[in-house]
């Protein structure tokens, strides 16, 4: 209280013109204050913007890049013969009508730098996962929900019976989703395991693992669906898919 | 602030607009190319994995 006495009495012996200016200043101040702060707002709009549309510009056309890539060494005869698996460019394509979202192309590893491109990834670690050809096993697949292609956005519109088809070079694996958790930990990893009890299987068979975050737009929970395959088809001349799909 | 620079960008007020309208499409530039993509990771909106909680350690 004392204070605003002492700032009166050298108001009242500084200059006329001293206390108009000293309010200028100050209105200068908080004009730049909130110029900064509309600044802030605007940038994280932007960001915003960024995060949920121009990602997935970028991620679309490199994961459509690199679809086209692996499509066409599936068309071109191998000259070595049947190779080893792979795997650089991705191993197949995943197709969920559910998520109505194309054809999703599966690559190895669940790193953002893989993920980014807006593919799938099978897991490597912490559990390495399956592949379908495998005769028992979890096939453990990881997709973004927003951004980055966002290709498991609607991982929420899948039930149980709805079919989940990988495709590659020669074979279309039919999977069914026989059990969804819609909100786990993000450190469930058991989830990932060969045989998943949490789906309520007890016995080993060839499954597959959807994975993403939940809820839509941030990634405090994970959200996990469970196939289990139904069969396998030959993949023909024309690669006429399973009637799955179409 | 922006008063400021814009008081010190030359020309007519045609010619500011056209230099201001560069200015931010070039700082929206920037942010696009390399701060967003710097500060993405940072930030705990997209995660997807389940692991044991060594994210942060990749």
């Amino acid at each position: 209280m004392t204070a605003t006495g002492h700032d009166e009495d050298i108001e009242r012996s500084a200059p006329p013109n001293r206390p108009r200016r000293m309010r200028r200043s100050v209105a200068a101040v908080f004009s730049v204050l909130g110029e900064l702060l509309i600044t802030a707002g605007l940038i994280l709009g932007l960001f915003v913007a960024y995060s949920l549309w121009w990602t997935n510009v970028l991620a679309d056309r490199a994961a459509d890049k690199q679809g086209d890539e692996v499509r066409r060494h599936w068309a071109a005869p191998s000259p070595k013969g049947p190779g080893k698996l792979d795997t650089k460019d991705g191993i197949g394509f995943l197709h969920v009508p559910a998520m109505k979202n194309g054809e999703v192309l599966v690559k190895k590893g669940t790193g953002s730098e893989i993920l980014n491109e807006g593919v799938a990834g099978y897991y490597t670690k912490p559990l390495a996962s399956a592949l379908p050809q495998d005769k028992k096993g979890n096939f453990t697949l990881a997709a973004h929900r927003d951004g980055h292609g966002a290709k498991f956005h609607n991982i929420d519109k899948l039930r149980e019976g709805d079919p989940i088809v990988f495709e590659t070079k020669d074979t279309w694996y039919v999977y069914k989703v026989y059990a969804v958790l819609d909100q786990t930990s993000k450190y469930n990893v058991d989830v990932l395991d060969r045989v998943p009890k949490e789906s309520g299987k007890h016995q080993a068979g060839r499954y597959i693992t959807l994975t993403t975050c939940t809820p839509v737009y941030t990634s405090n929970f994970r959200y996990i669906v469970w196939g289990e395959l139904d069969r396998t088809e030959k993949v023909d001349a024309d690669r006429t898919p399973p009637k799955e799909l179409r | 602030m922006y008063g400021w620079i814009w008081r010190h960008l030359p020309g007519n007020t045609w010619v500011k607009a056209l230099i201001s309208l560069v200015l931010v499409l070039a700082v929206v530039f920037v942010l696009f190319q390399y701060v967003f993509p710097w500060a993405e990771p940072l930030l705990p909106f997209n995660d997807v994995t389940v692991d044991q909680g060594m994210a942060a350690v990749r």
